[in-house]
């Protein structure tokens, strides 16, 4: 690896500034209490689909295992259990094993913001604010051409029907999904659910998302996905959204998910196929469940990609683009 | 050979649906919900299209060594193009449906690579660019200072681009054979 500098990006990188301080300038407007945060945790949220950085803090013989955040969550959510209210970090963010593309980097820009009170599409109203006042205030030759009065909603149901031609009775059941894909021509011995459907959410939700004359909201994804997020109901979704502008995602949203009992168990989970994957074994955040048994006050959160944010309303292809320092391979 | 998709790179050969594909684009995608993916372009060698297929990164996929002969190009038909290899002699026809548009910037003598599958010829490996003489060019309109502006000029293979206003005829220019991009002119 090695350092690279991009002058030529200077104004690019100016411009993606200029957008970071008007997202902090509204969410401050909107009573969202800023925090700075440690990047450098001794334990972790264990999340199976990314790859951690891992060092130690040394003292003479002492040696601690620290781990770089891949988000701010076990912190925002400590603080909402204190009584903080609605609240945000935006800053640097760590997701091993991500080689650099147009899209990813293994140290990126994060925003996360914890409404409290507040449900999933409550947040949903709130960042479409926020996408209207960054294009209001954005140069106008950088306006996105887009529509941003409303989401174009459309649940995860509704769109593995229309753009995969995959029916809610197979969406849900593991073996119908399977056998459904490597009717497609999908390689699935060896592959589990998750790792399936992601990849044809990939292939053929995903390009036609964003890309309607609105921004794309797609919610209600299967409990497999369900992350820290609240279930509906129905038992089989999860109140999570992810939001779409040009087929690049742009942030992921929850309801947060209070109930400590059913989050220890997802943990644990998550932890095994950790194990299983032969990923880093951290140590699970313990506190993080202790803080839930506390009471994590009804919130909802959502985590942005600045980065690519900013990619979008100014017009690039690449997030490289907005880099004035950039380590590459 | 097979390897894993996340292995995949820009160049390699592989074999997908029963035919032979060479990887364009090949980029890292972590959705942040089940397996890391590989998105691919990928470039059929013999029909010449373009498809995007998102491999799971772990998801095994076989590569084919493909080997790039150095040969000289002879001539065009409608159908074909003609190289002979230098070393045995034999002459190999690449579909000019395999090169998408490659030959409208090759010149009869020219030294290339030709990408070859179980001695059969699947196609040409496009130079990064080709050196070629302009035979016709409009004088520039006087007054267009425009940096920027272009002008169409006609090639010795009978290719038209568009080139800077200065570029006149006999002069030589730089061309990206995959664009038809004009990218410089060859100093006197």
């Amino acid at each position: 690896m090695k350092i690279k500098v991009n002058f030529s990006n200077l104004k690019n990188h100016q411009n993606f500034i200029f957008i970071i301080r008007l997202i902090e300038e509204f969410l401050q407007k909107k009573g969202y209490l800023k925090i700075d945060l440690p990047v450098l945790s001794p334990t972790l949220i264990p999340e199976s689909y990314l790859e951690v950085f891992e060092t130690d803090f040394r003292y003479f013989d002492k040696r601690e295992k620290l781990y770089l955040t891949p988000s701010p969550e076990l912190f925002l959510k400590r603080l909402l259990v204190e009584g903080i209210g609605s609240c945000y970090y935006l800053g640097k963010s760590f997701r091993n094993s991500d080689p650099p593309s147009s899209l990813h980097s293994f140290e990126f820009t994060m925003l996360e913001f914890y409404k409290v009170k507040a449900n999933y599409m409550d947040i949903a109203d709130e960042l479409l604010e926020i996408l209207r006042y960054l294009n209001e205030k954005v140069k106008s030759d950088f306006a996105l051409k887009i529509n941003l009065n409303k989401w174009e909603k459309i649940s995860v149901i509704k769109a593995f029907e229309k753009y995969a031609g995959i029916f809610e009775k197979e969406l849900f059941d593991h073996q119908l999904f399977l056998q459904k894909a490597r009717k497609k021509g999908y390689q699935v011995e060896k592959f589990s659910y998750e790792d399936v459907w992601s990849q044809i959410y990939v292939s053929e939700i995903e390009p036609h998302l964003g890309k309607n004359g609105y921004p794309t909201l797609i919610y209600d994804y299967p409990k497999e996905f369900a992350a820290l997020a609240k279930l509906n109901p129905d038992g089989k979704t999860a109140q999570r959204f992810e939001f779409y502008i040009n087929g690049i995602e742009l942030g992921d949203c929850y309801t947060e998910l209070a109930d400590w009992k059913e989050q220890e168990e997802r943990f644990l989970k998550e932890d095994k196929q950790r194990k299983k994957l032969g990923k880093i074994n951290h140590p699970i955040d313990k506190g993080f469940i202790q803080a839930l048994k506390y009471g994590l006050p009804d919130c909802a959160g959502i985590a942005i990609g600045v980065e690519r944010l900013a990619m979008v309303f100014l017009g690039f292809d690449s997030i490289d683009k907005l880099k004035v320092m950039d380590i590459i391979l | 050979m097979k390897i894993n998709a996340g292995n995949l790179k820009k160049g390699d050969f592989i074999l997908y649906q029963n035919e032979i594909w060479q990887v364009q684009k090949a980029e890292f995608y972590a959705p942040g919900k089940g397996a890391a993916l590989m998105k691919t372009k990928i470039w059929n060698v013999k029909t010449g299209k373009n498809i995007d297929i998102t491999f799971k990164s772990g998801e095994e996929v076989e590569v084919v060594e493909v080997e790039s002969r150095l040969m000289v190009f002879l001539y065009k038909d409608n159908e074909n193009l003609y190289f002979m290899d230098e070393k045995t002699f034999n002459q190999y026809s690449v579909p000019l449906t395999a090169v998408s548009g490659l030959e409208k910037y090759l010149k009869e003598g020219e030294k290339l690579y030709v990408y070859i599958f179980n001695d059969v010829p699947l196609s040409v490996r496009p130079p990064l660019s080709v050196r070629l003489k302009v035979v016709k060019a409009e004088e520039a309109v006087k007054g267009d200072t425009v940096s920027s502006a272009k002008k169409p000029v006609t090639l010795e293979t009978g290719a038209v681009i568009m080139a800077p206003l200065f570029i006149k005829e006999g002069d030589i220019v730089i061309v990206n054979p995959e664009t038809g991009e004009y990218t410089g002119r060859e100093g006197k």
